[in-house]
């Protein structure tokens, strides 16, 4: 039986860490446990073990043995392929400039990145921040933007109240300053994002204020308030404007699944609205005040 | 205040059957669905067979969409079976799989040509996946904020676990549950090619998986998908709806170990089953049967076999162990929910289904797979797992409804 106190009302929700990493060439080695992992990591992988290493640093986490107690909960972005790879690849299995079956199946494959599978898989960005920090506890790993992170935040605290975990790792990356995320964007009307695309990936480390204050955590703000509602629509007939904004600013990059926890991770001390409209019929808003 | 959580409706898509009355029916006398590939010439992969979904007419081209659909139908019509829709407001939870990518349209997109309509330009190229979702939302009229899974292998069996969560802590009435993917395109099959994944046993498809075999040499793809009504057991009972099976608890746990291979002892496995019979409140004690993962892959059913053992202890040996994917393949992110839906058939009619072409087993796999035919076995818990490629892993305890 769990005997440990779970937040409640007189003990709610602190962020004790946060961590960003924005732009799309960084370098995460110094925080792989297996070096050897990073032939297989893409650029949403680099960003989300990049942000989930500082946001544990920041919680006086680094290098801690987080193992079953610790939780993932990940929004990813669409599936950014590299050109170079699907060039490659393209190049090597076309015929009289169509694409050929079976200059695929010889020619095609044994041109393609061997690493083009790990690459691209939504639950690889998942797998190397688990690993990377030794997290062996719960999870939620959803997809594909902005909205989404709201689903996996609401998991979290769900996770914490219950007591199933001591410390939930909450965060989202995309990598949209590519070929096919950014051709995503361009075929949707009316226009879906909020603002010109970036990459990055955000974290913020959650606990109750009671598991934060026994183990002298930083308490960096708190999660005052969330709520999320949807309204149905056909994907195939409609289209939907997005909108989004932290306080009454309107945010300058679109950072998809990244852009709450990066937002967060920005504000100066005080009290904090992010409010979402997006493309996808969420609509969302959290309140946060920080320290 | 936590909520009981009962299945009240199923509905299923896959390579053995487009219903779920002849999905049972075909499980239980052992048919496998795996073929040569038709839904596009492999020429000269290496694998060129799979469980293809028999589908009697045309399918748009991301056919996890269509199947998605079917599946909600099927699920949501069963629900209402008595009369009445489930109570309150409804979302939707579901397992997909990687977007679609269509090879010939990378020509078409340098020339920038774009397709006329808005249909046609949203799946020209890569069809998000999560457009199942909101198709789904849509038809059915499901106002609640849906989630979507991508956790791989893990996803359908996490879709179902988080919409228990939801409806046991009050956070939402009801949901519709599940899990929908199809890789039979040129991308996804030769993707798990060029990785060594996929059986190479073309000459003889349908002994091809062989889960717990000697002779297993890669899991064989499938597709299709299975969703589930969940709700509270009060208002199941107060409409006067089919309890099909209880989810009595969920976990899941990150390996945390290897991109490609699981723990050498299997402790994410461990661990997500541990955590669905701890939330449920009982002990290892209580399981009387489980629908594996069992991918028939040289790594995963030995690794499997060991979780097994450490979770159930000496009863490891007595507890029938059956895997779906020896019929119908590896259906990836709806693998979960397929099989929780063949876990509850099996439950509800106290039916062991067969784990079809183990004629030699392997000698690190030693535990009662319940060979090549079914076996009536009275089972009050079941036990369904998902272990991801990346170290996701999943499971799930369903209870019989009368228990």
């Amino acid at each position: 039986m769990d005997e440990r106190p779970h937040p409640t009302a007189d003990d709610p929700l602190v962020l004790t860490g946060l961590g960003v990493a924005l732009g799309a060439s960084c370098d995460p080695t110094p925080y792989l446990r297996q070096r050897k992992l990073r032939k297989f990591m893409g650029v949403q992988d680099d960003l989300a073990v990049i942000a989930a290493g500082r946001a544990l640093a920041s919680a006086g986490l680094a290098g801690a043995a987080l193992g079953e107690r610790v939780g993932l909960y990940l929004a990813v972005g669409y599936i950014p392929f590299d050109e170079s790879d699907l060039e490659t690849l393209h190049a090597a299995s076309c015929e009289d400039g169509r694409f050929s079956m079976p200059r695929f199946s010889t020619s095609g494959l044994a041109a393609a990145n061997p690493l083009l599978t790990f690459r691209c898989l939504p639950n690889m960005p998942a797998f190397h921040v688990s690993t990377a920090f030794d997290i062996q506890g719960p999870y939620v790993v959803t997809y594909p933007g902005a909205a989404q992170l709201y689903g996996a935040l609401e998991a979290a605290a769900a996770a914490l109240r219950s007591g199933e975990v001591e410390t939930a790792l909450v965060g989202g990356v995309a990598h949209q300053r590519n070929f096919l995320v950014e051709r995503h964007f361009a075929r949707i009307e009316p226009p879906a994002s909020a603002g010109p695309l970036g990459d990055g990936a955000g974290f913020l480390v959650l606990e109750s204020a009671s598991r934060a204050r026994a183990r002298g955590a930083p308490v960096h703000g708190r999660l005052l308030a969330c709520d999320v509602a949807y309204r149905p629509w056909d994907p195939f007939t409609e289209g939907i404007a997005a909108r989004e904004r932290f306080d009454e600013r309107a945010a300058d990059l679109d950072l998809g699944a990244a852009s709450l926890p990066v937002a967060v991770a920005a504000a100066a001390s005080g009290r904090h609205h992010h409010v979402l409209a997006s493309r996808d019929g969420f609509e969302a808003a959290s309140v946060w005040e920080r320290a | 205040m936590r909520h009981r959580v009962v299945v009240t409706g199923m509905g299923v898509v896959t390579p053995i059957g487009l219903d779920v009355r002849t999905f049972r029916d075909r499980l239980w006398s052992g048919v496998s669905g795996v073929g040569p590939i038709t839904l596009f010439d492999p020429a000269a992969l290496p694998t060129r067979i799979a469980a293809e979904v028999r589908w009697p007419d045309p399918l748009p081209r991301d056919r996890k969409i269509a199947f998605a659909l079917e599946a909600a139908r099927q699920a949501l019509e069963d629900a209402g079976a008595c009369g009445s829709r489930p109570r309150g407001d409804g979302g939707v939870s579901l397992g997909v799989g990687l977007e679609l990518f269509s090879m010939e349209d990378v020509a078409a997109a340098r020339a920038e040509t774009l397709p006329p309509t808005r249909a046609e330009r949203l799946t020209f190229l890569q069809t998000p996946s999560d457009l199942c979702v909101h198709a789904i939302a849509h038809r059915y009229a499901l106002p609640a904020p849906p989630l979507t899974h991508v956790s791989a292998c893990a996803a359908g069996t996490d879709a179902i676990g988080a919409a228990f969560r939801l409806v046991a802590d009050g956070r939402r009435r009801f949901m519709v549950a599940g899990g929908t993917d199809s890789m039979i395109n040129p991308l996804g099959v030769g993707g798990f090619c060029r990785i060594g994944a996929t059986s190479t046993a073309n000459a003889v498809p349908a002994r091809a998986s062989r889960p717990f075999d000697r002779a297993r040499d890669g899991f064989v793809l499938g597709e299709g998908a299975a969703l589930v009504v969940l709700e509270r057991r009060d208002d199941a009972r107060e409409r006067g709806a089919t309890v099909y099976a209880e989810i009595a608890g969920y976990g899941n746990a990150f390996d945390a170990h290897g991109i490609s291979e699981p723990h050498p002892e299997g402790r994410g496995a461990y661990q997500a089953m541990a955590r669905a019979l701890a939330d449920a409140g009982v002990s290892a004690d209580v399981v009387d049967c489980v629908n594996a993962h069992g991918t028939s892959t040289p790594k995963n059913d030995p690794v499997e076999t060991q979780a097994l053992k450490r979770l159930l202890g000496e009863r490891a040996y007595r507890v029938p162990v059956c895997a779906t994917k020896s019929m119908i393949g590896h259906l990836i992110s709806a693998a979960g929910a397929v099989e929780a839906v063949a876990a509850i058939l099996g439950l509800r009619e106290g039916i062991a289904h067969p784990t079809l072409n183990l004629d030699d087993p392997d000698p690190a796999c030693d535990l009662d797979y319940v060979p090549h035919k079914a076996r009536r076995h009275p089972q009050r818990y079941v036990l369904s797992s998902s272990f991801a490629f990346g170290g996701q892993n999943a499971a799930l305890l369903l209870r019989h409804a009368d228990a």
